[in-house]
């Protein structure tokens, strides 16, 4: 081997010795990509104007379903939802979490940091690290802006020249745009990415990384149950979602963290 | 005689000149391909490494005693495991050496805590930023603070002691024990190189600053009521449409219901969460 050789030999490991894991960038490379792609066809929406449209969306998400009005399970399910919102790195964002008064097993998570979860996915759940992973793939879903990015492809936005006309008749036809999004379900990249966000941020915190697994894992043995229809109908198969999320806490080495399965318990059983 | 403004080469010591030049050709390359292509290679590198020394990580800072209706009562203990403990500050920390930053939070009740101070340093050189300008820290009140200026542990490169993670008990002079620091570093920094810069005040980027204290404060009812107005949608769900009155009353109350960020890290610890999980040797946190 020539002297020449050598050296870019030991430059390259040098080089890769000091770059991030070949995972890791792979991944970061899949976002910018997506990112570049989504940028360069569809309107810019500003972080105010996600706020504006998640407000609509989120006001008729409590249209549907009533807000609980159980103080002490809100605050809970706020603490949670804080802890792991901390993980995300938007600091534009200011999230509100809620229970919604519903049987149906869903959580939504609408634009600008309004996230929802039910009092059916809250009696399926069974530790606090399942809570935060649920939470945490909500969180995901805003961090990513995928109900924004989905209002963006409507047909009607192109005749909106700038953010600024984004008001009044336009933005209801942007809040129902996005509703109607949430409801019929996010596209399937859309969903597992907010899973792999999800598990990053919750394990980031410091829970029990299998928390999410978990609770998709026990979805399964529920199938067929009318509170889920919506739940299937909008989501992967929990199968295809448990073996991903699997393989993703194996490559990034993600194992321990908390369970806290008797304060969810201690806070949340005892609302019910 | 050599050019002005260029350093005369010498041979390096052993070696003749020729020999010296014959390997300074096989390393730098002969073709101009190769010099390019280690020049890009050491380009990268440089920068992978200079990104590799960016660091983010919290500081959560108690010393021993509670707090009794808004006062703090103090307690003199050499235990340094003790649980008895009252949380007077958080700092978030982010460096790029020998530059950082430190956003200050404070409770003056351990109810609530404050506005961030920020401190902004080079080496060990630092100063407070403010709406109004920046004021060196030895001059402004922050720095009479004896718990601020055991926060600020910068060393002229920029870098600061102590473990990436965990709990870490600093001991006064007389050997009782003076700070309990609770660490978490961030495992992939994120932050933008702007934070460092003194001349652009931003409010602070964690949770506790523009989060929780600030719920409430920052939106328009003007916004809710123009959500409210649609009236009655009709939705599209995967059982078919569906009518729907949004509620905006309940966005506002959402809102509005706000945790403190002392009950958040009362929550965090209790749970042995956050900067009170657990250290891993392999957590990937960055030396701060």
């Amino acid at each position: 081997m020539s002297r020449v050789s050598r050296c870019i030999a030991v430059g390259a490991a040098v080089l890769a010795a000091t770059l991030p894991a070949p995972a890791r960038a792979q991944s970061i490379l899949d976002r910018l990509r997506q990112a570049a792609a989504v940028a360069r066809t569809l309107l810019p929406i500003s972080t105010d104007k996600e706020i504006e449209i998640g407000r609509g969306i989120a006001a008729t998400i409590a249209g549907r379903y009533p807000l609980s009005s159980d103080t002490a399970l809100t605050r809970y399910v706020n603490l949670v939802g804080l802890t792991v919102a901390g993980q995300d790195p938007r600091p534009d964002i200011t999230y509100h979490f809620a229970v919604l008064e519903t049987p149906t097993v869903n959580a939504f998570a609408a634009p600008g940091g309004y996230v929802f979860i039910t009092r059916g996915s809250l009696a399926l759940i069974r530790s606090e690290a399942e809570l935060a992973g649920v939470l945490a793939h909500e969180v995901g879903h805003v961090n990513a802006k995928h109900v924004i990015n989905q209002i963006r492809k409507a047909d009607f936005t192109r005749e909106v020249k700038s953010a600024v006309d984004i008001q009044g008749a336009v933005l209801d036809r942007f809040v129902g745009a996005g509703t109607n999004a949430l409801f019929m379900g996010l596209s399937r990249g859309d969903e597992l990415e907010a899973d792999s966000l999800g598990l990053e941020y919750a394990a980031a915190a410091g829970y029990d990384p299998g928390g999410l697994a978990a609770f998709i894992g026990r979805l399964s043995s529920h199938a067929g149950e009318g509170a889920l229809a919506d739940f299937y109908a909008t989501h992967p198969k929990p199968d295809d979602r448990v073996d991903r999320l699997s393989a993703i806490a194996q490559r990034e080495h993600l194992a321990g963290g908390a369970d806290l399965e008797s304060r969810y318990r201690a806070s949340v059983r005892s609302a019910q | 005689m050599s050019r002005p403004g260029i350093a005369r080469w010498h041979p390096p010591q052993g070696q003749t000149v020729r020999a010296a030049h014959r390997k300074c050709r096989a390393w730098c390359g002969a073709r101009p391909a190769r010099r390019l292509a280690l020049a890009a290679l050491l380009a990268a590198g440089t920068a992978a490494a200079a990104e590799a020394q960016r660091a983010e990580w919290t500081d959560v800072v108690y010393v021993p005693g509670r707090w009794a209706a808004g006062k703090l009562v103090s307690r003199k203990t050499t235990d340094s495991r003790t649980d008895s403990l009252a949380l007077v500050m958080r700092v978030d920390y982010f460096s790029a050496p020998p530059r950082w930053r430190a956003e200050i939070r404070r409770t003056a009740d351990g109810q609530t805590m404050g506005n961030p101070d920020i401190v902004i340093g080079e080496g060990t050189r630092a100063v407070v930023v403010t709406a109004l300008g920046a004021t060196p820290l030895e001059q402004h009140v922050l720095g009479q603070d004896p718990l601020v200026r055991a926060a600020m542990v910068f060393d002229r490169n920029g870098r600061a002691p102590g473990p990436a993670a965990g709990r870490i008990a600093e001991r006064a002079a007389d050997g009782s024990v003076g700070r309990v620091v609770f660490r978490r570093s961030v495992k992939n920094p994120s932050f933008a190189d702007a934070l460092l810069d003194p001349g652009a005040r931003s409010g602070g980027r964690s949770l506790l600053a523009s989060g929780i204290s600030a719920v409430g404060d920052q939106r328009q009812a003007s916004v809710v009521a123009t959500a409210g107005a649609r009236g009655v949608d009709n939705i599209q769900t995967p059982s078919g449409a569906v009518p729907v009155k949004p509620d905006s009353m309940a966005i506002l109350r959402m809102e509005h219901f706000t945790v403190g960020s002392v009950a958040l890290e009362e929550f965090l610890r209790t749970g042995g969460l956050g900067p009170y999980a657990p250290a891993k040797s392999d957590s990937g946190g960055r030396q701060p």
